[in-house]
């Protein structure tokens, strides 16, 4: 097996963090570089910017968590993609290296859902047991660390074709908070990363680093530490615990399928909202009949994968919206909290394009005929839009084990239930709406409803909860059941919120790591 | 730092079973051409874009041994729907005939690998304007990321005045 960073014996325990992407990266990162030994086990190979390629099908291909997944539920992936219910990466790096770059911050009442909103029927809201008060200084932290524009003296990235569209239509149809970022791409060189030479690729890897991702900072630089060692193509399957209810290994698969164990100390699971439920499943006990950590019963729900759609609107004269970095255009208006509205929550307007293969693909699933070919005949004078916002927590939306279907290794695939909340789909009308006045404003021919794709924001299913009923872990991202087994990435999410959630999840890995750090030190793990 | 490993994809597909590709005739894969266009009509799209479209649908039935085996006779049944001659039925009859159809397995399996196949075809980039790898050109830096003339150049800033209101409720204003 071929492994990166300082080896680190089999049978030493140390820390192990199952996953490399931006809460996996950024724990290893800063726990290795506050001399606690980790290894980090990820299951995707260990791919790098030059065997990215500026090809969006080749690097799916590439890239793309596939292994079998199932879905069901009201929501049109199900029946559009029933093995794709969420469009991630499966590589060293994690999704960092295929997401857009947006770096909103939560705003303060997200994190007082339950309390701001109120009961909401049939969303299962809850308070986060983390406020945005604490959680500024680790957005500052995680702010500098990816370099996001607009913020401590980072320049804004220049207006690109598609953006000129948007923030026109903006600006017309009565809009004020615009702009080409907070976004994690350097505009000019810093922290060793060059600027952009405006590529396009934005969900293929990145191949000259001008977006930040933990392939490019994080990762190297906990192995430059000496305290770290990566072992890629290493996919978690089980984690065990000793008669003291603490874990105390790790069980993985080489890509030869061969079985390891790696001695722990602690375990932080960071394998995005699907696996990392899967995981604590798969790692039942006599102890933990129902899953690691689940006496709450709550592993594996509340999953959550924001509102999304998408406008592509038609105009006269060509935009090219392919050219530039993808989603280097926000508008925040309607990231607030307005009930008026008719929902709760908010939402935020991005640009965003699709070559032509997945403009196909996703633009209106099953589609074809005259009234698609005319979406397809219009691409280069196509513009494109994000919705992005905070849908509801449900029990009933979850990640379960597939009693039917199973993965290469023989492990249950995991199965993805979601039905969406009446709250999303008053929220999706109205940001369509917005869509229309915008695109209409600018002067479009026409404006295409183009619905969710399969989940790029995986949150939720292993939320924070103040009380252990509630939620698997608590504000530490710690298991209320078992005191050296953290969860690291959106899993963590009590809810949603409206934005973009890499920053959030990066800021949350820091302070997790401190607190674990200090929990070393003091030797209470 | 990069190794060359490259993760086999094995995915499940126990309910399908691997086999040989469909084996058409030369009727056959004309009618599948000519699916292809009226299920795709692009105007100003020529024949070699549907050709191979139609070589990469051929190509997919090797995954599934049932579609292998069914998609001949369901092509012939287009012929025999059109009195003989799907070929020669005006584009707003075969489609129309087609809409019929429109939730057969065997159509929703062609649309599956045609919209992939016919639109990640380098001449189609061509015919609707996208220009696709640029990393090698310095990318599109220099090359029209900021071309668009049409509208004023707008503000790519934050707004500098009144912070954002994140919260509007009956009783307040409030930040």
């Amino acid at each position: 097996m071929t492994t990166h960073g300082k080896p680190i014996p089999q049978d030493e325990p140390v820390v192990v963090v199952i996953g490399s992407g931006a809460g996996g990266g950024t724990v290893a990162h800063e726990l290795a570089a506050q001399g606690v030994k980790v290894v980090v086990l990820e299951a995707g190979p260990y791919l790098t910017a030059d065997d990215y390629t500026n090809d969006e099908w080749p690097a799916f291909n590439q890239m793309a968590w596939l292994d079998m997944r199932t879905t069901s539920g009201s929501y049109r992936v199900a029946r559009d993609f029933p093995n794709l219910p969420a469009w991630i990466v499966k590589a060293v790096g994690g999704t960092t290296t295929h997401w857009a770059g947006a770096t909103p911050r939560f705003m303060a009442h997200e994190f007082a859902a339950r309390s701001t909103y109120g009961e909401v029927e049939g969303a299962n809201l809850l308070d986060w047991p983390v406020t945005l008060e604490e959680m500024e200084p680790w957005y500052d932290r995680a702010e500098k660390a990816m370099g996001s524009s607009h913020r401590h003296g980072r320049p804004p990235l220049p207006a690109n074709n598609n953006y000129k569209v948007f923030a026109n239509g903006a600006e017309r149809a009565g809009y004020t908070y615009y702009a080409t970022g907070p976004y994690a791409t350097n505009a000019e060189p810093y922290d060793g990363r060059p600027a952009t030479v405006q590529d396009g690729f934005n969900f293929q890897g990145d191949k000259s680093g001008a977006k930040w991702s933990t392939l490019v900072r994080e990762i190297p630089r906990a192995l430059e530490s000496g305290n770290a060692e990566l072992r890629p193509l290493s996919q978690a399957v089980r984690i065990t615990h000793g008669p003291d209810g603490r874990v105390d290994a790790v069980e993985y698969l080489d890509a030869d399928g061969n079985l390891h164990r790696q001695a722990t100390r602690a375990v932080c699971v960071a394998g995005n909202s699907i696996e990392t439920p899967r995981l604590l499943l798969m790692s039942d006990s006599p102890s933990h009949p129902d899953g690691l950590a689940n006496s709450s019963g709550q592993v594996g729900r509340n999953y959550m994968r924001h509102l999304t759609g998408s406008a592509y609107a038609r105009f006269e004269q060509p935009v090219r919206m392919y050219r530039g970095e993808t989603m280097a255009g926000i508008i925040a208006d309607e990231a607030v909290h307005d009930p008026s509205r008719g929902f709760v929550g908010g939402y935020y307007m991005e640009t965003l394009s699709l070559g032509p293969a997945f403009l196909a693909s996703f633009v209106e699933p099953g589609s074809w005929g005259r009234e698609f070919t005319r979406l397809m005949d219009a691409y280069a004078h196509t513009a494109g839009m994000w919705l992005v916002g905070e849908d509801m927590p449900q029990e009933s939306n979850r990640i379960t084990l597939d009693p039917d279907v199973k993965d290469q290794w023989g492990l249950p695939a995991p199965h993805v239930h979601f039905d969406d909340h009446p709250n999303d789909i008053a929220m999706r009308r109205h940001a369509y709406r917005a869509a229309d006045t915008i695109y209409r404003a600018a002067g479009a021919l026409g404006v295409h409803h183009t619905p969710p794709y399969p989940a790029t924001h995986n949150l939720g299913s292993c939320r924070m909860a103040a009380d252990p009923a509630d939620g698997p872990l608590n504000g530490w991202g710690q298991a209320h059941d078992v005191p050296n087994l953290f969860v690291s990435d959106g899993s963590v999410m009590t809810t949603g919120g409206a934005a973009n959630p890499t920053l959030t999840i990066v800021a949350l890995a820091m302070r997790q790591a401190d607190h674990l750090c200090e929990l070393l030190r003091t030797g209470e793990l | 730092m990069a190794d060359k490993d490259s993760a086999t994809i094995k995915r499940d597909t126990s309910s399908a079973l691997r086999g040989g590709p469909a084996a058409l005739t030369s009727r056959q894969r004309q009618v599948l051409v000519r699916l292809l266009r009226v299920a795709y009509p692009h105007d100003s799209f020529p024949d070699g874009p549907y050709e191979r479209t139609a070589d990469a649908v051929v190509e997919a039935t090797a995954d599934d041994r049932r579609l292998a085996a069914t998609l001949g006779p369901d092509l012939d049944m287009l012929d025999t729907i059109c009195g003989g001659d799907f070929l020669g039925a005006p584009d707003e009859e075969a489609t129309l005939i087609l809409r019929e159809y429109a939730d057969e397995p065997y159509f929703r399996q062609i649309r599956g690998v045609a919209v992939v196949a016919l639109y990640d075809d380098r001449e189609v980039w061509d015919l609707l304007g996208y220009e696709g790898p640029s990393f090698d050109q310095g990318g599109y830096l220099h090359r029209g990321f900021d071309d668009l003339d049409w509208l004023p150049d707008p503000r790519i800033t934050e707004f500098d005045g009144e912070p954002r209101t994140e919260m509007r409720t009956p009783e307040e204003d409030s930040r």
